[in-house]
Order: structure tokens, then sequence, then C-alpha cells
């Protein structure tokens, strides 16, 4: 760490940011959470002040809330299955693309499992409704050659969510994937080698070297994605808009839909748990991850 | 005093002065419309339309141009998803523009928000709307400017399976059933009838307990749990319950079911002719037909909605601007509108111009617009909209029961409250 | 480490496999595009269209100034990259190599931003633009994505990584703080800068919600703006999504396939941890 012949200085090249962040988020972020403490409506937009004051009895009503408190575990689960999913799939396909391949073909694969990343959600939807889609759909259409039915994907209470997470999973693993990409190439050849030496398997290599090497951004993956899932909407929002019955709302849907219907107040109250449980989660993950 | 004691107690004076500037103040009285110059205007008018009338408004207005020289209309097209997204946040940050196309359900909740202006009686005369249109921009007694368009609810079918099935289209509640019945069993619809159960149901409910002779509002407040609400909601779930309505239709998966002919009919607007002819290629437009909403006990009241015109009162160009949405109010624009967008006219008298006449699938929907109603403009109306949706989601799943549904929707119906 | 020729086939069958999972959807939606509606919608689909067109994309120029979308959409992204790339280093610097009070409560609330829903900051944001009166201006539309928690962490690890003694040995010389900033620090920076330029490109090209509210005209529209007029609830033209997706995910196909080199060794040379 470098002293700055004056402290100020450090101050200088962060200021300029620093103004734009208090004006443009802190702010408005600090008006949500005073937003969050009245019973401000879309009615109010024109008078702000004009709202009255109602103290935690929009938190009171979050938990009364069946969708939300649905929303809430809906959310749990998705991040509970998609995480590891994720993860898994953007580790696989990078060891795979490590693996000795030549160059051309692993940028070309390398791009293809990226793709839908970079993809908007619209056209993704596009297609996936058409690979669910409970008759015509690719997928029961396959099932069908092995004597499967398979169920209406998005239509069913059970199948929906694991729909959804299918889904998230496929469209994010390629970011995972290039991350770990990225700190493959930076693990010593040489430890690999002297494992070899040793008599290492390749399975054993894996879990000895490869998986203890990339620890630091399996944690950072980890944090990125939790922060992300936690805050998950565009996928139900486009595939199912939450149903059926609420079996694929997200708490960042709920909140989009409440802030649709005109309840900003009640929306803000939900957007800050939402912030302080993802912020609590990063902080817990980050201290575990490193205290190993 | 010390110091943690002097800073609570600026914190609790900031917050007391904080409290006492909020807080809202007791009911408004009921806001009274201003005339308008009616003689020449002039400069620019900025509009702002949503979806295909967006794209189509601003080559439409050039009429209006040349009858008023020296005007310029300016059109911004807009989606729907973020139509009322930007037109809240347009009044939030006082950018509005001088008159916008809303939602036939919006004009309580943007009215009380008191960015709009009301109607100039001199230059509009409410008595040349359709009394169900009007009622979307009444809000308790105030007009908040015009309908635009409307459209209206009806009943589709196949006919091509009606001959198959050799049944005539339903006129009742009772042969509703039976029509379906017998498309399924003989007409190839096997799925039965498209009864919507997520997004826009209740536009398909409310008219049910209408016809069952209820009300969903009496004096100012909501009735959902009356005897003939819970008809309403017995006869919406009975096409579940007895199979004739599917409720595992996939997110936009109608209306192909219905080229496909999974299902046979399904109530909607008029919007959907256009779909169907289009979607459904060549010669699908014999394939079917309109009717009138079936009756129920007491009527065939069915759903009005639509669009209506607003203008704001930070209009840079007011007199311009009520003159704008009055000239497309004038039976032979509306009428042309009609030719340009399939936007049905407001306006009873247009009806008559001879671009309507023509097409006997219309002359349904102008029957039908006779007998339509449209749900109080109260600004809590899409909140509660939600709740319904949800209730009926519930229904059609087997999850409730009507009675259930009737009490459930009353009572989240009594939290939310009218919002006025 | 040395493969056998057998596992490199059974690696590339599994690969391609993959692919084809991943980007069958997008072949699917990339050939609908040159299909006629009728053929999109048809039951069970075509895979390969069986009468090729183009006439969905004439239509799509016809109803949606396309070229004009375009062309502000790049003016948004490339702004909105230009100064993330400048915010990003200059902040990343700050907090990675120079010492000032309350550095660490500040970079934590930057970061902490991330976990704010966007639709509760809209309303307050655009108030505050419309006070501004920047409403219906490309400044309005580009300066909140000019603030970017994700650029300046990116940047901040990576120049951490880089050697204090390049920074003293300037010093020695006599150069100024902002000289060694321009002149050493940012040409290092090249590899973090390719991944977080198109990291923001990608989120600047993808934006609907603001640029919606906050262009009332359509001059100013982006693409995904303009391309929403077209959807409805029911009736949605399906062919013309297709092809405007085509067009929406073109340009960041060809950025990735140019960038991906650098993009890679950008997120490696960052040492995320």
């Amino acid at each position: 760490m470098i002293h700055a012949r004056r402290t100020g200085l450090g101050w200088v090249f962060v200021l300029p940011f620093l103004l734009m962040f208090v004006v443009f988020y802190l702010g408005p972020l600090l008006a949500g959470l005073g937003m969050s403490f009245t019973d401000f409506r879309s009615t109010d937009v024109a008078d702000v002040l004009g709202v009255d004051p109602v103290g935690v009895q929009n938190y009171i009503r979050l938990a009364q809330d069946e969708a939300m408190v649905k929303a809430a575990v809906n959310t749990l689960v998705f991040v509970v299955v998609c995480l590891p999913l994720t993860i898994g799939l953007g580790l696989a396909a990078a060891v795979a693309l490590n693996s000795g391949i030549g160059r051309l073909p692993a940028a070309f694969f390398r791009l293809g499992y990226y793709l839908p990343h970079i993809t908007s959600i619209i056209g993704i939807a596009v297609a996936w409704k058409f690979l669910l889609e409970p008759e015509a759909g690719l997928v029961n259409r396959l099932l069908e050659l092995i004597g499967v039915q398979g169920p209406a994907w998005l239509q069913d209470q059970r199948t929906a969510l694991p729909s959804i997470i299918a889904m998230t999973a496929w469209r994010g693993f390629g970011f995972d994937m290039v991350v770990f990409l990225a700190a493959l190439q930076g693990i010593p050849r040489e430890l690999y080698e002297a494992a070899e030496v040793d008599g290492a398997g390749r399975r054993q290599r894996f879990w000895s070297i490869t998986v203890p090497q990339l620890r630091p951004v399996i944690l950072f993956c980890t944090v990125y994605s939790t922060v992300g899932f936690l805050q998950f909407m565009e996928e139900p929002l486009v595939m199912t808009g939450g149903g059926p019955l609420n079996s694929t709302l997200s708490v960042s849907l709920a909140i989009w839909k409440q802030f649709g219907v005109g309840n900003y107040g009640y929306a803000g109250a939900a957007a800050t748990v939402l912030f302080t449980v993802i912020i609590a989660l990063a902080v817990l993950q980050l201290r575990i991850g490193r205290s190993r | 005093m010390n110091t943690t004691t002097r800073r609570s107690a600026a914190g609790l004076l900031a917050l007391a002065i904080l409290a006492a500037g909020c807080g809202r103040e007791a009911s408004k009285a009921p806001e009274q419309a201003k005339d308008v110059a009616t003689g020449k205007v002039a400069g620019e008018v900025t509009v702002w339309a949503i979806g295909e009338e967006g794209k189509a408004l601003g080559a439409f207005a050039k009429d209006f141009e040349s009858a008023n020289p020296g005007v310029k209309v300016n059109v911004t097209p807009m989606g729907w998803d973020v139509a009322h997204d930007k037109i809240t946040s347009a009044i939030a940050g006082s950018a509005t523009p001088d008159v916008s196309m809303i939602g036939s359900t919006w004009a309580g909740e943007l009215s009380k928000t008191g960015a709009l202006e009301p109607t100039p009686g001199n230059l509009i005369d409410k008595a040349a709307f359709f009394p169900g249109a009007w009622q979307t921009v009444d809000v308790n007694g105030t007009a908040y400017g015009v309908p635009w368009y409307v459209e209206t609810r009806v009943f589709y079918y196949r006919k091509d399976q009606a001959e198959k099935a050799g049944v005539e289209p339903p006129k009742t509640w009772a042969e509703w059933k039976t029509f379906v019945k017998a498309l399924q069993d003989r007409g190839g619809a096997k799925k039965g009838f498209n009864q919507g159960y997520t997004e826009g149901s209740w536009q398909e409910m409310v008219p049910l307990i209408w016809q069952a002779g209820g009300e969903i509002v009496k004096d100012g407040t909501y009735t959902f749990d009356t005897p003939e609400a819970i008809t309403g909601l017995k006869q919406y779930a009975s096409l579940f319950q007895e199979k004739l309505a599917p409720n595992d239709t996939p997110k936009g998966g109608f209306p192909q079911n219905f080229i496909k002919g999974e299902v046979g009919g399904f109530i909607s607007g008029p919007w959907m002719a256009g779909v169907l002819n289009n979607d459904g290629g060549a010669g699908f437009k014999d394939k079917f037909d309109v009717v009138p909403y079936p009756k129920g006990p007491v009527s065939g009241t069915s759903f009005v909605g639509g669009s209506d015109l607003v203008v704001f009162k930070k209009a840079q160009n007011r007199d311009a601007a009520w003159k704008f949405v009055q000239w497309l109010s004038e039976p032979k624009v509306q009428a042309k509108w009609y030719t340009t967008v399939k936007a049905l006219p407001a306006v009873q008298s247009a009806w008559q111009e001879p671009e309507l006449t023509a097409d006997p699938q219309l002359k349904v929907f102008g029957e039908q617009l006779k007998d339509a109603k449209t749900p109080p403009p109260y600004p809590t109306w899409e909140q509660l909209a939600k709740v319904m949706e949800g209730e009926l989601e519930k229904l059609a799943l087997g999850k409730s029961t009507p009675e259930q549904a009737a009490k459930a929707i009353q009572a989240q119906a009594d939290a939310i409250g009218t919002g006025l | 480490m040395k493969r056998t020729r057998g596992q490199h086939v059974i690696t590339y069958v599994g690969l391609a496999a993959g692919l084809l999972l991943v980007i069958g959807p997008f072949l699917w939606a990339g050939l609908s595009s040159f299909k006629p509606e009728s053929e999109i919608r048809r039951d069970p689909p075509t895979l390969l269209p069986e009468t090729w067109t183009l006439g969905n994309y004439a239509e799509l120029l016809e109803r949606v100034h396309i070229g004009q979308a375009f062309m502000n959409s790049m003016i948004v992204a490339l702004a909105i990259v230009a100064g993330n790339l400048l915010f990003g280093s200059m902040v990343g610097y700050g907090f990675a190599k120079l010492q000032f009070r309350g550095k660490n409560v500040v970079f934590a609330l930057v970061l902490a931003q991330m976990a704010v829903p966007a639709i509760v900051l809209m309303m307050p944001q655009f108030v505050l633009i419309a006070k501004l009166g920047m409403v219906n201006t490309f400044l309005g539309i580009i300066l909140p994505g000019l603030i970017n928690p994700l650029g300046v962490f990116l940047m901040r690890q990576f120049i951490a990584d880089l050697p204090d003694e390049l920074i003293h040995a300037a010093r020695v010389d006599g150069a100024g703080e902002f000289r060694i900033f321009f002149r050493i620090i940012l040409p290092l920076c090249r590899p973090a800068m390719a991944t977080l330029g198109l990291i923001t490109f990608l989120g600047a090209w993808n934006n609907f919600l603001w640029p919606a509210v906050v262009a009332q005209s359509e001059d100013l529209y982006t693409l995904p703006v303009a391309l929403n007029i077209l959807n409805f609830a029911e009736g949605t033209h399906y062919n013309l999504l297709v092809a405007g997706s085509v067009i929406v995910i073109a340009p960041i196909l060809i950025l990735f396939v140019f960038l991906q080199r650098f993009f890679i060794q950008g997120i490696a040379t960052s040492g995320i941890k």
C-alpha cells in the first residue's frame, strides 16, 4: 500500500464517482428507505410529502402476506439449488475446455457456452417456451421417445420452479465458466506434474489441486451469484408471471408487482428487507470462505 | 446537556418537523373543470400513445395538422409494459406531455395525483359516448379526459366445430355449458372452452357477477360477497370443475389452442378477430364467429375496456391539446381511426358511419356495447385486480370454493379500500 | 499434462453435446427469423426454414426506426462503457493504491449497491433527472449507468496486484499522481478494461426500463425500448420479435468474438479474491 504525500489525494480520485454515487444511488436508496415507513402510493407522486407515516406497519404486513412469505421460500429454494448447479456446470465446462484441447475449438465452445449469458431475456424466453411446451415442446417429445409422458412443465406447481431453475442455470453458468477458465490458466503446471509423479489419478488431482487452487474464485462466484440470484426476477416474469399459484414468485418479482400496482411504501419495505438479507448473506459467505 | 442527549434531542426535533410536514390533507373538494378557448390554436402538442395506436397516431394526426395550420402534433409511441411506469414517473418529475393515452382503468389513480385536467364541458359532450365507456373517466362525478376507443367482450366460437357437433351458439349460461360439452364430444375441441385464470382473468369473472344481477361496488364499498357475486363465481368455477375449461394452458398458449381446435371457444375483445385472421392463416376467417355474451340469470352485461385520452394540468399547450382530443372524438375521425388500427369508436354515432356498418361481426360488438359496464375507476383498482387474479387462479385449480373465493376477495378488497 | 487420444474424443463429444443444448435455442431463433410468420407458428415447428425470407427484417425496418434505435443504443452503451472505464479505474486506483480516511467504509458502501433492487431506485432517480432538466436527453439516460460497483471492484482487484515499485519509481522521478495514473497505471490496465468494458456494454445494451422511462421521444429510443412497442399481451408479432432479437444479439456476439481473449486474460489477471 502506498501512502500518498497528502492523504487527501486519494479522495481526489474517488470524489467525482462518490459524488454521483451519493446523488444517484445513496439518495434514492435513503428515499426508498424513508418511503417504507409511510403509506406512499403511486397517487402521491406529485405531492411526496402528502403521505402519512405508518411506522413499521409495512414491515408487519410483509410477514403476514401469504404471497410474500411464499416468495421468500421460493427465492431461498432457488438460490440453494441454482447456486451449486451453476458453479458445478461452470467448473465442469471450464475443466473440459482446459484439458488440452485445441485452441480454436476451445474458443468456439467458450463462445457458445457464454452466449446465453450475454443474450437478452426476451429471445431466451421465446425459445424456452417452445422447448417446454407440454405437447409440441422438444423436451416432452424426447421424453415420449423413451415412453415417458412429460408434465406441463411451467403450468404444474411441482415442476414450474425446477424448470425456471434449470433455465437460469443454463443461462448463467457461462459466466462462472469464464471466471474458472481464467483461474485455471493461473494454476502452475508443476503442481500437476509433481502430483502425477507421485501417482495421483485424475480424480485425485482434481480434488487435491484444482479445487483448492480455485477456492478464491469459487468464493467470488458464490458471493456474486448469491447477490444476483437473490434478486432473480426476469426469468419467472417472462416465463410464468410468478404462477401457477405463486409457485415461481420470487421476492424481487413480488416487489416489482407491488410497485406495479402502486404500493410504493410497501414495495420499499420489502426491498429493504431483501437488501438487508443479501448483504448479511454476502458478508457471512465471505467470512466463512476466508476463515477456512 | 451532554452531547448524546443534545444529539437525540435534535434528532427528535427533526423527526417532529418531518412528521408535521407530512400527512394527508383532509379530503379535497371535487375539482371544477375550466373552459377552454375554442378558437384558433397553434403551436406544438406532445402526445404519448401506447402500442399499435402509438405507431399509427403520428401519421393519422396529419389531418388535424392540415385542418389547423400552425399546429404540430408530436406523437411518442410506448410499449404497454412500460406505459404505466412512464406516466407515473413523468408525473413525479413534472415532465408530463400535453396529452396521453391511458389504460381504461387508470383514470382514478392518475387523477388522484392531481396531474390530470378535468374535462372542459364546453368542448366535450358526455352524451356522445357510450355510457359504459364514459364511466372509465368519471371519477366520483368529475370527468378526467375522454374515452378514445372501446373494446368489449363477446363470445367467440369455432363455427366449423359447432356445425360438426350440430349445435347453435349459446344464448344462456345453461346453453353455454351444453354447447361446450357438445363441442368437446362431437366437435373435436377436446379441451373445451378457454377461460382465463391468470393475468386479466378478472375481466372474465366480473361480467358474470353483473349478469347474475350483482354489483361489485355499492355506495362506495366493495360487494364481492353477495349471493349474486357467488352465483357469478360459481358459474366461473363450474367450467373448470366440469372439465369444460382447461386449467393447464401454457402462458402464451392461447389463442394457438383455438386455432388448432383444442378449444372451441373463448370470451374476448375485438382485437382477437384480427389476431385470429392473421395467425390462423388463409381461410381461418370462415372457421370462427362471434355472438353476444350468453345471458345469466339477470342480464348479458359485458365488460367494456379500451383506452382514454387525458390532458395534463402542466400541458404547455392546453387549448390545442383539448382541441386535438376533441378532434379525435369526432364521429368521422373515430370511424377513420377504426379503419386505421381497428379500434372501436367510443362515440356512439360513429357506428353509423359506413366503415363500421359493413362488417357483420362488428355488429355483434356494437350490440354488446349497449349493455357493457366497467369497474369503477378507483385508484386502487389495479391492486384489487391482482387480488382477484390470485383468487381466481386458486378457484380454477380447485384449491378453493366459490364461497371461499368471494370471502377472500371481499376481505382483501375491504383492506385495500377504494383509495379515493 | 498428457492426454490420450481417446480421452480427447470423449471430451469433444461431451462438449459438443453440451453446446447443442446451450445454443440449440439460439440456432432455432436465428433460423426462425428467416421464416415467414405462419411457419414460425407452425406446430410442430420446423428447424430449417422451408421458405427463406428476409420479410421479417424488412417489416421490422418499416415499423420500427431500427437504424436510429441501433445508433442510440450504441451511443448510450459506448458512453456508459467509457464512463465506467474512467471512473472504475480512477476509483479502483484510489481504493487500491492510495491511503485515505474512511476508505474501507466507502468501498463497502459502494459494493452494497449491488444488493439494491433497481426498481425501488427508479422513481427517485427519475425525479432527480427531471429536476436536473435531463429528461428526454442522452445525458439523462446515461448518467446513472456510469456508477457501477462491479467496475470499481474489478479494477481495484486488478490494480492492487500491480507492483508498488512502479509507482514508487515514478514518484522518485518526480511524476505527479495524475501523471502516474494516466501514464503508468492506465496502460497496464488494458486486460481488466476489456473485461469491464464487455460486461458494462452488455448491461447497457440490454437495459430496458430506465431508457424507456427517460426517453420521451422516439428519436431517443434504444433498441429494446423500440422493440417493446411491438410487444402485446396477445397477438405478439413473433416474427418481428425473433428478427429483433437477432439484431440485438448480433453486435454483442461480434464484440465478444473479438474481445474474448482479452476478456479471459482480464479476469485471470484481476485476481478475483
